[in-house]
């Protein structure tokens, strides 16, 4: 039986690529789409979302439209130099024929974990409010999820969006403490292994040669974030692989190394957003969550090739 | 008619103010949600019930948010006693708790009559906070929130600096107060004073004879005292029913202003400060119309009225 996930995103050059990756995933079957601001407004990546499915000829899958805002902090400035003013390199596609349904996002993904108790994935791989006031509109979810795997975090490295913190983490980071408090199965695939895999121009020129129609639109899109990714590492059209690895998590797990520590994060000040593994549980009583330390990145690599060119 | 929803984490003064709006003739209850914070959820949705019960009524009591959005429970029966009511340990009520979740319950509501709900909120605000995140569009649904919550510029009582609504959830509270929805702040120090209830005040209700005046007086059994030794406050102190008479009446509150108000969720020593910009120093667009000052005369009559 397929693996059923919701995806939750704020597409998103990457995002792109993650949920591709999982549309052409014949295990998974995705339940929904849930949007959330980070990459992009809300509005935008909520049309992302929309356009993405249609792109891959799955409209059937319902997108639900999410948190505009973070829980507490207010709205940070959109990143416009990753992703683009509409999260999608600027190249701004044909809007989308579908909608979002009625419900929000943090609606939706109760319901969904309700109707199928035990056998929903969350993978949040944008800033974590939706999957936050799911759980406090229904605590109840924590026991009947299967598990979450999250893009987030930067647990031995340096951060992305601030010397300590990375982006999904620091957008929200009451909504991370929460989800990662919740005592629930967390996985965390941080940056300590989406900075150790990396996407080459060769890599990406592999991918685009497929006949896969749906690799054209990463063509496109992914200059841009490339771009960004020489101007900031100077990476020279490499980039870095961080939500399609949250999507390589939950399809073979052996491709990483993990350990169990609780996670807290920083909420307020300069290191706000910060994820701090207490190894040693010097801190007050926290749930142990899965944090991926080290990848074989080849092994990742290969996998999101073969999805993508299939 | 007039429709209110109330928000409560129902101990002893909350049961007052829940009576006062169910025995008053012009409005309709139309939900209570239950919310962690003096009590437990269960046990203030339990007295809750118990005072729908009492007043004949057969309100829907949701049972909402058992824990603050970040923080650990902080908890106040050391104030109200431990059933909430004053040790008065009241029967199991007939009226079971409503089915659903609170919070969308709310929004359900608010979303069937936009325009006409009036929002009173009584306890900690985790249940109206996730209502607002989840479904922002009711910020222009709902015409007016009185919200007992916070000390504007004044002392606080949990702490020097915080009352303990706002205390117990300060980021539920600046998500409220951050959200655009219409909100008159009635702070602690309304029912502090004059405000309170005094010996001969509480033998006048007690004259009464009613079982709802009874009820009033029994329930804040242990609250009475322990106002007195705590905070060194003579006679009965009630929030929640001065909130709930100026949601009633809004001419009780005589004097307002709107200024930004925010709330503080960083720092230990002042967390869950009612922050009010009285001289516009921040630049920041006013958000909260603050209660400044209360007709106490007005208030008790209210009260009184609704108690008889």
């Amino acid at each position: 039986m397929a693996e059923k996930i919701i995806i939750d995103t704020d597409p998103g050059i990457d995002d792109s690529i993650a949920i591709l990756t999982a549309l052409q995933s014949p295990e998974l079957q995705i339940l929904g789409l849930t949007s959330i601001f980070g990459n992009a407004e809300i509005e935008k990546t909520t049309q992302n979302a929309l356009r993405l499915i249609e792109l891959a000829g799955k409209s059937s899958i319902p997108v639900a439209h999410g948190s505009a805002t973070p829980l507490v902090i207010p709205l940070l400035e959109i990143a416009m130099q990753v992703h683009g003013g509409d999260g999608l390199g600027n190249t701004n596609p044909a809007p989308s024929k579908g909608k979002p349904v009625e419900k929000s996002a943090a609606e939706f993904i109760v319901d969904c974990i309700q109707v199928n108790p035990h056998e929903v994935t969350l993978l949040p791989i944008g800033p974590l409010t939706n999957i936050a006031l799911a759980l406090k509109l229904e605590p109840g979810i924590v026991g009947l999820v299967k598990q979450i795997i999250i893009m987030g975090g930067a647990i031995s490295t340096a951060g992305n969006i601030s010397p300590v913190a990375e982006a999904n983490f620091y957008h929200d980071p009451h909504a991370a403490g929460i989800v990662l408090g919740a005592g629930w199965p967390v996985v965390i695939v941080s940056l300590d292994v989406t900075h150790k895999t990396v996407m080459t121009q060769s890599y990406l020129d592999e991918i685009y040669g497929s006949k896969n129609p749906l690799t054209d639109f990463l063509k496109r899109i992914l200059p841009y974030y490339q771009q960004f990714h020489d101007q900031f590492y100077g990476m020279g059209g490499a980039i870095h692989t961080h939500d399609p690895s949250a999507v390589c998590y939950l399809l073979d797990p052996g491709l990483y190394q993990t350990e169990n520590v609780p996670v807290h994060i920083e909420t307020s000040g300069l290191c706000m957003g910060q994820s701090i593994a207490d190894r040693h549980h010097q801190w007050q009583n926290h749930p142990d969550v899965k944090v991926c330390m080290d990848v074989n990145a080849a092994g990742v690599l290969s996998l999101i090739k073969n999805r993508l060119t299939q | 008619m007039r429709h209110f929803w109330i928000d409560t984490d129902t101990a002893s003064d909350d049961a007052v103010a829940i009576l006062m709006a169910l025995r008053w003739p012009d409005i309709q209850v139309d939900g209570i949600s239950v919310v962690a914070g003096n009590v437990h959820v269960e046990v203030g949705a339990k007295n809750a019930r118990y005072t729908v019960d009492l007043c004949g009524k057969r309100t829907p009591v949701y049972i909402g948010s058992d824990h603050p959005l970040v923080r650990e429970p902080f908890w106040g029966y050391f104030f109200h006693g431990q059933d909430g009511m004053g040790n008065m340990n009241y029967p199991e009520p007939d009226m079971p708790a409503a089915m659903g979740n609170a919070v969308e319950a709310f929004i359900d509501v608010v979303r069937k009559r936009p325009g006409e709900i009036t929002l009173i909120t009584l306890g900690p605000l985790t249940n109206i906070a996730i209502a607002l995140k989840i479904a922002p569009d009711i910020v222009n649904k709902i015409p007016m929130c009185y919200s007992m919550a916070g000390a504007a510029a004044t002392l606080g009582n949990v702490t020097p600096a915080a009352e303990f609504n706002v205390f117990v959830d300060p980021e539920a509270a600046k998500i409220v107060f951050d959200s655009g929805l219409p909100i008159l702040m009635v702070g602690w120090e309304h029912c502090r004073g004059e405000a309170n209830l005094v010996e001969e005040e509480i033998a006048l209700v007690r004259s009464f004879r009613t079982p709802y005046g009874d009820f009033a007086i029994d329930c804040n059994a242990h609250a009475i005292p322990t106002n007195q030794q705590w905070l060194g406050e003579p006679g009965l102190s009630l929030p929640d029913p001065v909130t709930m008479a100026i949601a009633i009446d809004p001419g009780i509150c005589i004097k307002r202003g709107k200024h930004f108000v925010d709330v503080e969720t960083v720092s230990d020593v002042t967390r869950g400060m009612t922050v009010v910009d009285q001289l516009g120093v921040t630049k920041k667009e006013p958000n909260i119309e603050v209660c400044w000052q209360i007709n106490v005369k007005q208030w008790k009559e209210l009260l009184y009225q609704t108690l008889k």
